[in-house]
Parts: C-alpha cells; sequence; structure tokens
C-alpha cells in the first residue's frame, strides 16, 4: 500500500496542482482514488491486466474535474481534460456508490467497536493478540466483537425495514 | 434475512466462512445448508457485506496514516514554524532512538524483516472462468492485500491439494503476514519436490520462515550455502544467527 502511494502520487499531485488544486487535495483524491481500486480488486471487478498507476490517475483526476466543476470551483479553467476519452467508468461509480453505503455503516460504530472490529478484520489478528493489545481477556474481545457486529446487523435491519415500507 | 437474534454460534460460523477460515468438512456441510436455507444466504451476505465496512473503516485509516507519515508536500513550512521545530528535533530523535533500541525485535525476527521480499506473483491475463478467483487473488497479492489474497487461495486449494501453484503462493502470503508456521508445512514439501518449479525458491522460503519463527537448527540445517543465487544471503544469515 505504501509502495503504492509513493509511487503513483506524484502523477496525481501535478494533475492537480496544474488545475488550481493544492497538494492536500491531490492527497484527498489520491486516497479515494485508492480506496477505489482496493474495493474495485475485493469485489473482484478489477479487470485483469489494469495497471494499477493508470488506474489510480484516471479515478483521481475524474474525482478532481467533479471538484472543479462544483459551485465553489467554476472560476478555474481546467488545464487537461480529456475525460470524454477516459470516464467511461460505470464499475467505478458503482463501486463509489457502494463505498458510500459502507461508509455509512462504519459511522454507525462507536470507538470501542472500531478497535476491535479494525484489527480482527482489516489487520486480521486473531482474538488472543487483540485481547494482550488492549489489556483484556480473550473471552471479552470475543464478546465485544459479536455485539458490535450484531450492531452493525440491527442498523442493516432498520434500513431494510425503511426500504420496504418506502416501497 | 431473519428478522430475529442470530445466536453467537450462528454468527461465528457464518464468519469463518465468510472469512475463509472454516474447515473443509465443515465448509461443505455448511455450503450444502446454503443451498436450501435462503434465510441463511440472506445472513452470509449481510455479514459479508458488514465485514467489508469494517475493512474499508481500516483502509481509509490506514490510508491517512500514510497520508501523514508522507507528508503534504505543501509549501507550508514556515521559517519559524521550522527553527522552532527544529529545537526539539534532536532531543526527539534520541528519544526515538533509545525507545527503539529498547523495543527492537528479536535478532531472528530482524533478520527475517531485513532480507524478506515477498515473490513478486505470476503476471495476471485473462482466462478461463477457472481461473477468475486465483487472477483476483494474485491481483490483491500484487497489491499487497495478503490475507485477501490467502483467503480467496484457500478454498482453491482444497480442491486442489496438490497444487504446487497455490501452495506455494499461499506460503508466500503466510510470510508476508508474518505467520511462519501455516507456511512451513507447504514450503517444507514443495522444498523436497524436484518437481515443482517452485522448489529452489521453496527452499529459500522455507530457510525465511525457520528464521522467522526462531528455529534456528532447522534454519542452520537448509542446504542452500553454496547456491549460486540464495548461498551468499544465506551464509550471510546463518552468520548472525544465535
Amino acid at each position: 500500500m505504501r509502495a503504492l502511494y509513493s509511487t503513483h502520487l506524484p502523477a496525481v499531485k501535478r494533475y492537480v496542482l496544474q488545475n488550481g488544486g493544492t497538494g492536500n487535495d491531490a492527497q484527498d483524491m489520491f486516497q479515494e482514488a485508492m480506496t477505489v481500486l482496493w474495493m474495485s480488486v475485493k469485489e473482484g471487478r478489477l479487470v485483469p491486466d489494469t495497471d494499477p498507476g493508470g488506474f489510480l490517475y484516471r479515478v483521481a483526476k475524474n474525482k478532481w474535474l467533479d471538484v472543479v466543476r462544483s459551485a465553489a470551483h467554476r472560476h478555474m479553467k481546467v488545464v487537461h481534460d480529456d475525460r470524454a476519452l477516459d470516464h467511461g467508468t460505470d464499475v467505478v461509480d458503482d463501486i463509489e456508490e457502494r463505498i458510500v453505503r459502507l461508509r455509512d455503516v462504519y459511522d454507525k460504530l462507536d470507538d470501542k467497536c472500531r478497535k476491535v472490529l479494525d484489527q480482527f478484520y482489516f489487520e486480521r489478528k486473531d482474538l488472543a493478540t487483540i485481547a494482550e493489545g488492549m489489556g483484556v481477556e480473550e473471552e471479552s474481545i470475543r464478546t465485544i466483537k459479536y455485539r458490535c457486529m450484531m450492531k452493525l446487523r440491527a442498523f442493516r435491519k432498520a434500513i431494510s425495514g425503511e426500504d420496504r415500507n418506502e416501497a | 434475512m431473519n428478522q430475529g437474534p442470530l445466536d453467537r454460534s450462528r454468527f461465528e460460523a457464518i464468519e469463518s466462512y465468510v472469512l475463509g477460515s472454516m474447515g473443509p468438512d465443515e465448509r461443505a456441510r455448511f455450503e450444502e445448508e446454503l443451498t436450501v436455507d435462503a434465510s441463511l444466504r440472506a445472513e452470509v451476505d449481510l455479514q459479508r457485506e458488514n465485514i467489508r465496512a469494517v475493512e474499508l473503516g481500516g483502509l481509509t485509516r490506514m490510508l491517512k496514516t500514510i497520508s501523514e507519515e508522507q507528508g503534504t508536500g505543501e509549501e507550508g513550512w514556515r521559517a519559524n514554524a521550522w527553527k522552532q521545530r527544529m529545537k526539539y528535533a534532536a532531543v526527539i530523535a534520541l528519544v526515538l532512538s533509545v525507545s527503539l533500541w529498547l523495543l527492537r525485535p528479536p535478532a531472528n525476527e530482524r533478520l527475517f524483516a531485513q532480507h524478506f521480499v515477498a515473490d513478486p506473483g505470476l503476471p495476471v491475463a485473462m482466462s478461463a472462468t477457472d481461473d477468475h478467483t486465483f487472477q483476483d487473488a494474485m491481483v490483491a497479492f500484487k497489491l499487497g492485500d495478503h490475507a485477501e489474497a490467502r483467503s480467496k487461495w484457500l478454498p482453491l486449494l482444497q480442491a486442489d491439494p496438490n497444487n504446487d501453484t497455490l501452495r506455494y503462493y499461499i506460503a508466500n502470503a503466510s510470510l508476508a503476514l508474518h505467520e511462519p508456521a501455516p507456511a512451513i508445512p507447504f514450503l517444507e514439501s514443495l522444498a523436497r519436490d524436484p518437481s515443482s518449479a517452485f522448489m529452489k525458491k521453496a527452499q529459500w522460503y522455507l530457510f525465511l520462515a525457520y528464521v522467522d519463527a526462531g528455529d534456528v537448527a532447522k534454519a542452520r540445517a537448509v542446504p542452500l550455502d553454496d547456491d549460486a543465487t540464495y548461498g551468499e544471503r544465506v551464509r550471510a544469515i546463518k552468520g548472525q544467527l544465535d
């Protein structure tokens, strides 16, 4: 992840800076592009032979063009806009919508839940290691994990209920 | 989806299935149940979705950390602020050096970290649908997401337990995750299989796995000292083992 970051950020940064953005803007666009790339891999939706650098650049550039065209940036002139040539990515749009939905789910968790679930599901640490790091019994971590996941389940259940009511 | 509560053992069974950590017999039984139980299928989908949300949260946090580590590159450093920071830099560096020295990992783990580089992976090409999962996992492997790659390859290995490519890359992913124990049995069998194209590389990674696991006697017994590719590194590491 770090290697991808340091290798491909400079090209995105160059583009954003050329088009009225700042280094911070470039970082934001690049992080969003990295998230889209990661999600595409996870969901098995990345076309084989895709060049990660090209993918990141294309997604970050299109995201920056969206920002530039927003109301706050209408006065800016875009130096390079070949979006029509390289947009065409319904898959990316789907993935981005999915990311928004999943972030909404994650936002429902409190800090304690995030700390335990991150370590177990993202860092893939085992329960004993998490327990040792947090200074509690392994069984406590197991219980916290279960309860936190049940909170997410209840949240999703409520959402699906609302969807049914709207329908 | 079942609107009622989900007990913990059921939740953990679904979790184990989604994470790919279920044993082959249990997995077979579970999949049989899935074919006839729509409510279970919905729970599996839901849990997969919730785990993905958590993973996404973890990724966002990691990207933020990397961004902070690398800095923004802005021209924001004011001269005075720079001088102010410099006043403390030497003190901080000294404290960090002492802390890092005190907290440094054992010698064998440092040697492993110094010498281990994950296999670059195989080219990912358009291929038959049978290979799709393998190729997905290979992309994840190349992106450094070794846990994801391994979890996708493990079910394939259950269907084809003698596949040396799967065994080699699963072992490599485990080593990249700093988990030598599950890697060692795969590498031991590959390292003594002259019919495998991975034999020599497996011997090198087996050597590193023993080093990481702290099994000095087995590491010393790996016969790579005179190997044209690995000999120099192997001799250097052996010279530094306790």
